[in-house]
C-alpha cells in the first residue's frame, strides 16, 4: 500500500491488514485529528470537534458542583454521547473525541472552582515565587490487571454494595463519591456496548464473508468485555484498550504497568489451545499501539522472588512495536539478570528505530528507591516505570507524578544575595543560607499542596484510575485523596541541579579560595546580567563543570541534589502525611528560564535555558559520552524517583560499527552498573532535525518522532521553542 | 617512582587504542620527531602554553600579567615568542576565557587512578581497559609500570601504545604489567627512518624482539597489535610496507594479533595553529582507495588476511 512511510529497517513485513491501520494512523497523526501535539503523552483522542451536548452537561445544566459524584456523571454523559466508529480492517476498536478536562468549566484545575479558590491561589503563587510549582495533571498508574480478572460488571456489583454499606453506615460522604464512581461504571459499560451493537449491525449488513466474520467477532468480544471478564488474549487486548481510552478521556498520561505481566496468563493460554499465534497476538498488539499512541507500558523486571520476568509476552509487546513504528512510549526494565537476548532485542528495536523506543530503566535502582521510601517487598516488587521519569505501584499510589515541581536556581538566588548582604566569609555558612532557603521554599510549596489536597478528592478526582486501582471502592475515596490508595507520597520534579552546582562550585573557587570576586559582585553581576563583564563571566563559565566526569563538579551536583532530597523528605503532605519524594527531573520548568531566570553564576545568562533535569547546562558537557554518564550516575539514584539523561547520538557515531545494539546495550549496561538510572536514547541526525524546522511540509517528516524529555512527540508539530531547546542539546558523534 | 605523570589528556570513551571501549592517557613527552606527528602538544617533555583562536574573547589579559613581556598582539592574534617565554603559566592563570591554556597536566597516581576506574563497568561491558599513549608512555616508565600494575589488580586490562624507542630497562619495567602491546613500525629502512623521525630504528626493531619474547615467556595473556601509520611519501610506500610485514613474518607473527595500517588524516593542523608552527602535512587531504590498495597487497603479500586492518578516513577517490 502506498502512502506508507517507514522509516525504519523493518524486522517484520506489515499484512496488507496492518498497512491499511498505519496509513489512517499516520494520517490521523499529521493532518490534526489525532490530538497529541507537544504534550503527546496526554492524549489520544480524535478532534471531529467541539462537544455537541454542553448545555445538556449535567454540570452545566444543574449548575457546577463541586463534588466527585457529578464529575462522574458528567464523566457518564460524555461517554454516552460518543458515537461508534468501527473502521476498515481493524479488530481492536474504540476511539474518543472529547475529554474531561475540556468539558469540565473548571478545567483541568478543579480547585479554581473551590469555594477556597482564593486562598489557594494565593498560596500557589507564594509557592511560584519562592521556586515551588503545581499543576494539575496526574501520572499514575492504575491496575489494569484488575479489570481484566473482574470485568466491568463485577466491578459495579463491588461499588452498589458499598454504596449500600457507606449509606447504612450513615457515611453520606463515601456513598457520595461511589454513585460518582457508579455512573463511571455504568458509562463504560454502555459505551461499550454501543460498539457490540454497532458491529452486530454492521455484521448482518455486510456481503463479504471475512468483513462479516471480523464485525461478528468484534461484537462478541464487545458484547462479552462490556460487562464480563476477558475469555482470550484478544478481548484482553480489546478490554484493555477501552481501559485505556475511559483513563485518557479524562486528561493525563497515566502509565500502565507491566503488560508483558498481565498480558501473559492470556497470551500463554491462547498458544496452549491453538487459538493464538504469535503473529496475530503481535498484531493485536500492534493494532492497540496505533490506537492509543503515547501510552507508558513496560516490560521486564523482576519477580517477586527476584528472578527475571522476562516472557514470552515481553517479546510481542516489543515486536508489536517493531512491526508498526511510529508514535508510542514504552520502557524496558534492565537488572542485571535479564535475560541477555532480550535486552539484546530491545536494544536492536532502538538502534533500528532510533525513536527512543524503548526507554531503558534499571528496575533495580527504582526497587531499592521504594523500598527506601518504607514499601514493603511484597508491593515493592511490583514497581514499574510508569513515563516519564518516574516509577508507580499500578493500583496502589497516587503521588501526584508531576503535578508538583521545585526549582532550586530560586532559593540559591535568595541565598547568595542574602550571603552577600551578610558579608559571609566562607562557603559553608554560604551553604546553610541555602539550606535555609531551600526550606522556605519547601514550606511554601507544602502550604499550597496541602490547600489543593483538601479539595482534589472531589474537585480534580482520578475517577477511572480508580476505579482500576486498590482500594477506592472499598473505602469510598478516591485515589487522589488522603488513603483512597495505601501510597500516597508527593512526588517533586527537581530542576536546576546542575545549574546550582556549577554556579556553587564556581563560587567557592573564584570568590572564597582564590578570592578574585566578592559575593557582592556576583550577585550584581548575575542581575545586570554579566553587563560590561565578559571576563568575569568567562572565568565563572570555564570553571570545572558538571557533565565531564570531573570530581570536583559531580561533588557538588551530589551535594546538592542529596540536600534537596533530605530537606523534602522532611515534608509531609496533606493525603496521608507521607513524605515528598524528589525526582531530578525537569517537564518543562527548565524552560521556564527563558523568561524568568536572571543569569546565574555557573557563566548563564539572562534568557538562557536552565540544565534539563540532571543533564549537563548547554555546552558545558565537553568530555564525550561517557565522563557525561559517569556525571549522572555520580548521585545515588535511590534516593529519588527517577532521572534519566538524553543521549542524542548522530548517526555517524555508528560508522564502521556493525552492531549498533551492542553498543547501545554495552553503553546502557554500564552506566546501569554504575547506578544510573533511566537512558532516553536517540539516534537522530541533527542536520535533519534543523532541516526539518524550516520545513515541516517536507512528506519524509511527518513521522520524524524525537523523544523530547519522558515522552515522545512528533518533532514537526512542537514548538519552536522546544524544537531549539530540543536540538541545543549535547549531540554525540563518537565515543570520546 | 616519578609522583607524578605528566599528561596532554585523558581521553574517556577511545575505541582505537585497542579493544573494547577504553580510556586513554596521552602523555607528554616523546623521543621521536616525527613529521607527521598528530599531537605536537605530546613532544616537549615540560608543560607549555598554547593559544587558541576559536576561545578568544580579545581582553588581552594574558599579555597583562606575562612577567617576561613574551606575548605580542598581532593581526593574526596572540604570538607567544618561545625563545623569551619561561612557561610559567601566568597567562593561561590569567586568561578567563580557557583561549590560552596549560598543555600539560601533571597526575598524582590515586587521583589518576581514581579516574579511570570510574570507567569500569563500561570496560567490563565492552572488553576495554586503559591505554598509555602519547607521546611516549615509556619516558615515564616507572609510574606506568606502577599505574598499569594497579589497574590489573583491579581487574582491568592495560594496553602501552609505544614508539618503542626508549632504553630496555623501561621497557622491562612496564611489560609485566602490560596486557596489549601496541608497537608502532614506522620506516623498516633505518636511515630513512632518522631521516622522517629524528632517531634510526635499531633499538626500536629490537625492543620489539625483546617484547615477543617475553610474551612467549609470560604468565599472563599479552599480545602485540603493530601500528603502522600511512604517511603519503613517508611510510605509506610499498616497499616499506613490504619490509615492516617481512619483519613481522619473521619476528613477531606468533605473537602478533593485528597489524593495523592506519591511513592519514589532517584533523591535527588546528593544534600545529595554536602551538604557532608550520604543519609539513598541512592541506594534504585524505589518502583515496587507489593509493591504499598497492599497500594492503603489499602487506598480504607477508601477513595473513585476518590479521590485517586498514583503519582511518579513505576516500573513494
Amino acid at each position: 500500500m502506498s502512502g506508507v512511510q517507514l522509516d525504519f529497517i523493518p524486522k517484520f513485513e506489515q499484512s496488507e491488514r496492518i498497512k491499511v491501520l498505519e496509513a489512517r494512523n499516520q494520517e490521523l497523526g499529521t493532518n490534526g485529528m489525532r490530538q497529541y501535539g507537544t504534550y503527546g503523552d496526554h492524549r489520544c483522542w480524535l478532534n471531529i470537534g467541539p462537544f455537541p451536548k454542553m448545555e445538556e452537561l449535567p454540570s452545566v445544566k444543574n449548575g457546577y458542583k463541586m463534588t466527585a459524584e457529578q464529575w462522574g456523571e458528567d464523566y457518564e454523559f460524555m461517554l454516552d454521547n460518543m458515537e461508534p466508529h468501527i473502521y476498515p480492517c481493524e479488530t481492536v476498536v474504540g476511539e474518543i473525541y472529547w475529554e474531561m478536562i475540556c468539558l469540565r468549566t473548571c478545567g483541568p484545575s478543579g480547585w479554581t472552582m473551590a469555594p477556597n479558590a482564593d486562598e489557594i491561589r494565593a498560596k500557589i503563587e507564594k509557592a511560584n515565587e519562592l521556586g515551588g510549582g503545581t499543576s494539575a495533571y496526574g501520572h499514575t498508574c492504575p491496575d489494569p490487571e484488575i479489570l481484566l480478572k473482574k470485568g466491568f460488571g463485577k466491578l459495579l456489583e463491588e461499588i452498589r454494595a458499598n454504596i449500600k454499606k457507606y449509606t447504612d453506615l450513615c457515611n453520606e460522604r463515601r456513598a457520595r463519591y461511589l454513585r460518582g464512581l457508579e455512573h463511571v461504571c455504568l458509562g463504560c459499560i454502555h459505551y461499550i456496548e454501543r460498539y457490540a451493537d454497532l458491529a452486530e449491525k454492521l455484521a448482518a449488513e455486510a456481503t463479504d464473508a471475512d468483513e462479516k466474520a471480523r464485525f461478528e467477532k468484534i461484537a462478541a468480544c464487545c458484547r462479552n468485555v462490556s460487562v464480563n471478564a476477558p475469555k482470550d488474549f484478544y478481548e484482553a487486548v480489546q478490554l484493555l484498550q477501552f481501559a485505556i481510552l475511559f483513563d485518557r478521556a479524562t486528561g493525563h498520561g497515566n502509565g500502565y504497568g507491566r503488560m508483558d505481566l498481565y498480558m501473559y496468563p492470556f497470551y500463554k493460554a491462547g498458544i496452549e489451545d491453538g487459538t493464538l499465534t504469535r503473529e496475530s497476538a503481535r498484531e493485536y498488539i500492534a493494532e492497540m499501539y496505533m490506537k492509543l499512541r503515547g501510552q507508558f507500558f513496560s516490560f521486564g523486571g523482576r519477580l517477586e522472588d527476584g528472578s527475571d520476568a522476562t516472557n514470552e509476552m515481553s517479546w510481542v509487546a516489543l515486536e508489536a512495536y517493531d512491526l508498526v513504528g511510529d508514535y508510542n512510549n514504552l520502557g524496558v526494565m534492565w537488572h542485571s539478570d535479564m535475560d541477555p537476548d532480550y535486552y539484546d532485542y530491545a536494544c536492536d528495536v532502538l538502534a533500528r528505530h532510533g525513536e527512543c523506543i524503548p526507554v531503558l530503566i534499571n528496575w533495580d535502582i527504582m526497587h531499592d528507591s521504594i523500598l527506601r521510601s518504607g514499601v514493603p517487598q511484597s508491593d515493592a516488587w511490583k514497581v514499574v516505570y510508569s513515563g516519564c521519569q518516574w516509577y508507580c505501584l499500578p493500583g496502589l499510589e497516587w503521588c501526584g507524578h508531576d503535578t508538583s515541581s521545585i526549582n532550586v536556581v530560586r532559593p540559591m538566588l535568595r541565598a547568595l544575595k542574602r550571603a552577600a548582604a551578610d558579608d559571609v566569609a566562607d562557603f559553608e555558612t554560604m551553604y546553610d543560607y541555602y539550606e535555609q532557603e531551600l526550606h522556605v521554599t519547601m514550606q511554601a510549596f507544602q502550604e499550597a499542596e496541602a490547600a489543593i489536597d483538601r479539595v482534589r478528592g472531589e474537585a480534580q478526582p482520578e475517577m477511572f484510575t480508580s476505579l482500576i486501582s486498590h482500594g477506592p471502592i472499598e473505602r469510598g475515596i478516591d485515589m487522589t485523596g488522603p488513603r483512597g490508595v495505601d501510597y500516597q507520597n508527593t512526588s517533586l520534579n527537581i530542576c536546576g541541579i546542575p545549574n546550582v552546582g556549577d554556579s556553587f562550585l564556581a563560587i567557592k573557587k573564584l570568590v572564597f579560595d582564590q578570592k578574585k570576586y566578592s559575593l557582592q559582585e556576583v550577585v550584581a553581576a548575575c542581575e545586570n546580567d554579566w553587563a560590561d563583564n565578559e571576563i568575569m563571566r568567562q572565568r565563572f563559565l570555564n570553571q570545572p563543570k558538571y557533565g565531564n566526569g570531573l570530581s570536583e563538579p559531580d561533588d557538588m551536583y551530589v551535594r546538592v541534589a542529596t540536600s534537596m532530597q533530605e530537606v523534602a523528605e522532611g515534608y509531609v503532605n496533606q493525603r496521608g502525611g507521607q513524605p515528598m519524594r524528589p525526582s531530578l527531573y525537569a517537564f518543562m520548568t527548565h524552560l521556564e528560564g527563558k523568561d524568568t531566570f536572571p543569569a546565574t553564576p555557573d557563566g548563564r545568562h539572562n534568557g538562557e535555558v536552565l540544565a534539563h533535569g540532571i543533564n549537563p547546562q548547554a555546552g558545558a558537557s565537553k568530555r564525550g559520552l561517557i565522563p557525561m554518564a559517569n556525571s549522572a550516575s555520580s548521585a545515588d539514584m535511590r534516593r529519588f524517583q527517577g532521572g534519566s539523561i538524553q543521549v542524542d547520538i548522530q548517526p555517524k557515531f555508528f560508522d564502521g560499527k556493525e552492531n549498533r545494539y551492542a553498543y547501545i546495550r554495552d553503553f546502557s549496561a554500564g552506566f546501569f552498573k554504575n547506578g544510573g538510572m533511566q537512558l532516553n536514547i536517540h539516534i537522530m541526525d541533527l542536520k535533519k532535525l534543523e532541516d526539518a524546522m524550516d520545513h515541516p511540509e517536507k512528506p519524509e517528516y511527518r513521522n520524524l518522532v524525537v523523544r523530547v524529555t519522558g515522552y515522545c512527540a512528533r518533532f514537526i508539530t512542537m514548538s519552536r521553542a522546544y524544537q531549539e531547546d530540543f536540538i541545543s542539546r549535547v549531540n554525540y558523534s563518537s565515543m570520546s | 617512582m616519578d609522583k607524578k605523570l605528566l599528561t596532554i589528556d585523558v581521553s574517556h570513551g577511545t575505541t582505537h587504542d585497542g579493544p573494547g571501549m577504553r580510556t586513554t592517557v596521552f602523555v607528554k613527552g616523546c623521543s621521536l620527531r616525527c613529521l607527521w606527528c598528530q599531537n605536537p602538544e605530546s613532544i616537549c617533555p615540560t608543560k607549555e602554553v598554547w593559544w587558541d583562536k576559536t576561545l578568544s574573547i580579545g581582553c588581552m589579559s594574558c599579555a597583562e600579567d606575562c612577567p617576561t613581556g613574551s606575548l605580542q598582539c598581532r593581526e593574526e592574534g596572540i604570538h607567544i615568542d618561545r625563545t623569551v617565554c619561561k612557561a610559567c603559566g601566568a597567562c593561561a592563570e590569567a586568561c578567563p576565557s580557557t583561549a590560552m591554556s596549560w598543555q600539560g597536566q601533571e597526575y598524582e597516581l590515586e587521583p589518576l587512578l581514581k579516574e579511570v576506574l570510574r570507567n569500569k563497568s563500561y570496560y567490563d561491558q565492552f572488553g576495554g581497559g586503559v591505554t598509555c599513549s602519547g607521546g611516549e608512555p615509556l619516558l615515564q616508565s616507572e609510574f606506568v609500570a606502577e599505574f598499569f600494575r594497579r589497574l590489573q589488580e583491579e581487574g582491568v586490562t592495560t594496553a602501552l601504545d609505544t614508539c618503542g624507542c626508549a632504553p630496555r630497562k623501561n621497557l622491562e619495567a612496564v611489560l609485566p604489567y602490560t596486557n596489549y602491546v601496541l608497537y608502532d613500525m614506522k620506516i623498516f629502512d633505518p636511515e630513512k627512518h632518522r631521516l622522517f623521525t629524528g632517531q634510526t630504528n635499531e633499538r626500536i626493531l629490537e625492543n620489539l624482539k625483546f617484547a615477543a619474547e617475553y610474551i612467549r615467556k609470560a604468565d599472563h595473556p599479552m599480545e602485540i597489535w603493530i601500528r603502522t601509520p600511512l604517511i603519503p611519501g613517508a611510510t605509506a610506500l610499498e616497499e616499506n610496507i613490504r619490509a615492516i610485514g617481512g619483519f613481522i613474518r619473521e619476528n613477531i607473527l606468533d605473537v602478533t594479533t593485528r597489524w593495523e595500517m592506519c591511513a592519514f588524516n589532517g584533523v591535527c593542523v588546528s593544534k600545529y595553529d595554536k602551538l604557532e608552527r608550520q604543519w609539513e602535512y598541512d592541506g594534504r587531504g585524505a589518502m583515496t582507495q587507489a593509493e591504499i590498495a598497492p599497500l594492503k597487497a603489499a602487506a598480504l603479500s607477508q601477513v595473513p588476511e585476518e590479521k590485517l586492518l586498514v583503519s582511518g578516513m579513505i576516500r573513494e577517490n
